[in-house]
């Protein structure tokens, strides 16, 4: 017998992958980030800019976009869900509330995979001639996945606790772009007391600034443990909120 | 502006190695490892000696970092964002004959030519005191390959398009 | 006993959505649920599925109470929500497997084939759920309600959108599971004519109570008073051999109005009837029954408030 969480995360995952919804986002992400590669590489042909800094606003944006899927998919796991109508049947097979949010979290998960491994052809496109690029493989599945699973974890939360996507979709986009506004914002702006103290509690901030030291400046995972730390609790902390949020559903 | 930012700066510098009435002199020595034709992306490190010479200690010493590009019709002082986080160094107190060494290392971010240069304040100087300049030439890397990026960025949502349609037209039993 | 609720209440962000809700249901049972638009039945199903904990009064379903083990409950109960949503991007064998499976039940190919074709839909159809009619999507959810094959069957307007032999056909299927598999059926519907015709205990929700609940055969009973008929009579008909317990009101052409005595049942009149050979080709009753009942029911409580 198949447990019943493996179950639910196939179907969200075959969703994306097999729904015209799922792949129509997926291609809207892979065209965001041709557009912006293409940007940065006529950008790169004046010199401008150097190989890493332009691994490193890759990752940055993969990140983004990423957690911008992510809350797309986390918005729609429940209250779309209910919206469609094929909340009940799930609601009243025998799975528990818990079953389900995990199940929706593996579909996250998966979308994500998905994401970071479109994603690799272009950072490879662009970091390929220059330093480390195996860095920032790696360190975008360390530090990216962490900061997006949090955001389709906090959105699956918000969805199950809202009656409409429309509501739980705004809310989680300002959440997005308020966390993600180190990505707009000079680093001159970063660097106020309230900016310095932002940046130290924000997930986002801290994959960011894990990025630029390691790609960048080729600095070690000793000197990004307490950035690793704030990606963890924020995943953590989504994931604890989607699973009592689960609980309090409205039906 | 500009331009005549950098004549004054040449202008102090070519007046080294000391004025009559500096308290600090300051040397400058390129690293023996650096890169004997350097190119983008490469590190370059310099050395400077910051020495107090006059008959007083030297209050609130501040020692910064210039970098001028002097390609032809690219004069210019460079923005050092990008190239250093090693951009000033204070001392309060700098007594007298006590020398402070300081390292600079730099990543080289664009080609050109250029000079750099360490300048240096005190409280009791009206003056800018500064170090000789090094000069430095750094040679043109093809940084990103359009040649990559361009299957790429074309080939990926081709594929997703591919898989759009390709999924029209096939049975959607996967969980069977 | 199937379902067991005795002064149901619940309270929903501090508004009061049931406030007295009585039902009971024996296996093998056809019980219609009615009631109008917002009365409160979609709120007791939420309850009786254990969605939803009631702020007071008795539940028992299938001897289980719903809201604390609601796990054991889902496994013996199908439920077809009235908007019912399905995964459309998927065909409907895959998802028929999906379900089975999140029931813990491994079903082959052709136990997936005869579920569909119990209500009407071909296994052989890989289309998209999303490119099914709104009759079709009423089959594959009665299908995917009855893939365990429960105990008891919840079903909110079942035959929404079905043509009549849809409709049929879905009676068929229900009939057969109340009277040769023992399955309880509850039925919430608008459809008088399915309660009419497939139900044999009926209850009445208004305003978040339980204005009238018992069989259907006692509940027209007690309504009997007036019943009045419509009758078509060849022309050589006679209304002075009419038997004593039905009476003339009016006569237009080969269209008679006759009324049945309150305390005469009308099986019993037809039967004297038919025995004097009258000449009757048609009878079509007035009022008085289903229709009569649910209305007047829920229009005396809407003028209590």
């Amino acid at each position: 017998m198949t447990n019943p969480i493996i179950l639910i995360a196939r179907k969200e995952s075959g969703e994306l992958l097999l729904s015209g919804r799922g792949i129509t986002w997926l291609l809207a992400l892979s065209i965001v980030m041709s557009v912006l590669s293409l940007l940065l590489v006529s950008n790169t042909e004046l010199s401008l800019l150097d190989n890493a800094s332009v691994v490193y606003m890759v990752m940055g944006t993969v990140t983004a976009l990423g957690s911008l899927l992510a809350v797309v998919l986390g918005t729609d796991a429940i209250a779309g869900e209910r919206e469609r109508g094929s909340l009940w049947p799930l609601l009243l097979a025998p799975v528990t509330p818990s079953q389900i949010v995990l199940g929706k979290m593996g579909g996250q998960t998966a979308g994500w995979i998905v994401m970071y491994l479109l994603s690799l052809p272009y950072v490879w496109a662009v970091g390929s001639s220059g330093q480390n690029l195996a860095q920032a493989v790696i360190y975008l599945a360390l530090f990216a996945t962490p900061v997006v699973l949090g955001f389709g974890f906090f959105c699956i939360g918000l969805s199950a606790r809202v009656h409409h996507v429309r509501t739980a979709l705004l809310t989680g986009l300002i959440t997005l772009m308020l966390l993600a506004s180190p990505l707009l914002l000079g680093p001159s702006l970063r660097q106020s007391g309230i900016g310095k103290l932002f940046d130290a509690v924000n997930p986002f901030s801290a994959a960011l600034n894990t990025f630029d030291s390691v790609v960048i400046d080729s600095q070690t995972l000793a000197v990004q443990s307490s950035r690793l730390v704030v990606t963890l609790v924020w995943l953590v902390t989504t994931a604890l909120f989607a699973m009592r949020s689960m609980r309090k559903i409205k039906i | 502006m500009f331009k005549i930012f950098v004549t004054v700066l040449f202008l102090l510098a070519a007046a080294n190695p000391v004025l009559a009435n500096d308290t600090l002199e300051i040397s400058l020595q390129p690293d023996p490892a650096n890169p004997p034709s350097p190119q983008m992306g490469d590190w370059l490190k310099f050395h400077s000696k910051i020495e107090n010479h006059s008959s007083n200690d030297a209050h609130g010493v501040v020692a910064w970092i210039s970098l001028i590009q002097v390609d032809p019709g690219k004069e210019q002082p460079v923005d050092l964002e990008d190239w250093s986080a090693h951009k000033a160094v204070t001392r309060s107190v700098l007594p007298v004959a006590q020398q402070v060494g300081v390292e600079w290392p730099m990543r080289l971010i664009q080609a050109g030519s250029y000079r750099v240069v360490i300048s240096a304040v005190d409280r009791e100087t009206a003056h800018v005191m500064t170090s000789p300049f090094i000069g430095f030439q750094v040679r043109q890397m093809p940084v990103v390959e359009s040649g990559r990026i361009l299957p790429v960025a074309f080939g990926v949502p081709s594929l997703l398009l591919i898989l759009i349609i390709w999924r029209r037209y096939r049975h959607r039993g996967i969980f069977g | 006993m199937l379902i067991e609720i005795q002064g149901l209440k619940l309270d929903l962000d501090g508004k009061s959505v049931l406030r007295d809700v009585n039902l009971t249901m024996e296996k093998g049972q056809i019980y219609g649920l009615l009631g109008p638009n917002g009365a409160g039945k979609s709120s007791n199903i939420s309850l009786i599925t254990g969605l939803r904990q009631p702020t007071a009064g008795l539940i028992r379903v299938l001897g289980l109470d719903p809201a604390k083990e609601s796990l054991g409950l889902h496994r013996r109960i199908g439920v077809l929500a009235e908007q019912a949503g399905f995964y459309d991007w998927m065909a409907a064998v895959a998802y028929m497997h999906w379900f089975a499976r999140l029931y813990g039940i491994q079903l082959s190919a052709k136990e997936i084939s005869l579920a569909l074709d119990q209500v009407g839909l071909d296994a052989g159809n890989q289309s998209a759920i999303s490119s099914y009619s709104r009759g079709m999507l009423q089959r594959l959810g009665l299908a995917r309600a009855l893939l365990h094959r429960p105990e008891l069957l919840i079903l909110d307007e079942p035959t929404n959108g079905l043509d009549p032999r849809g409709r049929r056909d879905i009676h068929d299927v229900l009939l057969d599971l109340a009277n040769n598999h023992n399955v309880g059926i509850l039925l919430c519907t608008h459809l008088l004519d399915d309660v009419d015709r497939l139900c044999s205990r009926i209850g009445i929700i208004a305003q978040g109570h339980t204005v009238l609940e018992g069989s259907l055969a006692d509940l027209l009973g007690i309504r009997a008073a007036a019943q009045r008929y419509r009758l078509r009579v060849t022309a050589n008909a006679v209304p002075a051999i009419l038997p004593s317990e039905i009476t003339l009101l009016s006569q237009s052409g080969n269209w008679w109005h006759v009324e049945i005595a309150g305390n005469a049942r009308p099986e019993e009149a037809w039967r004297v009837l038919f025995d004097t050979d009258f000449p009757v080709e048609e009878i079509h009753r007035e009022g008085g029954g289903l229709e009569d009942l649910y209305l007047s029911v829920t229009q005396v409580d809407r003028e209590a408030k």
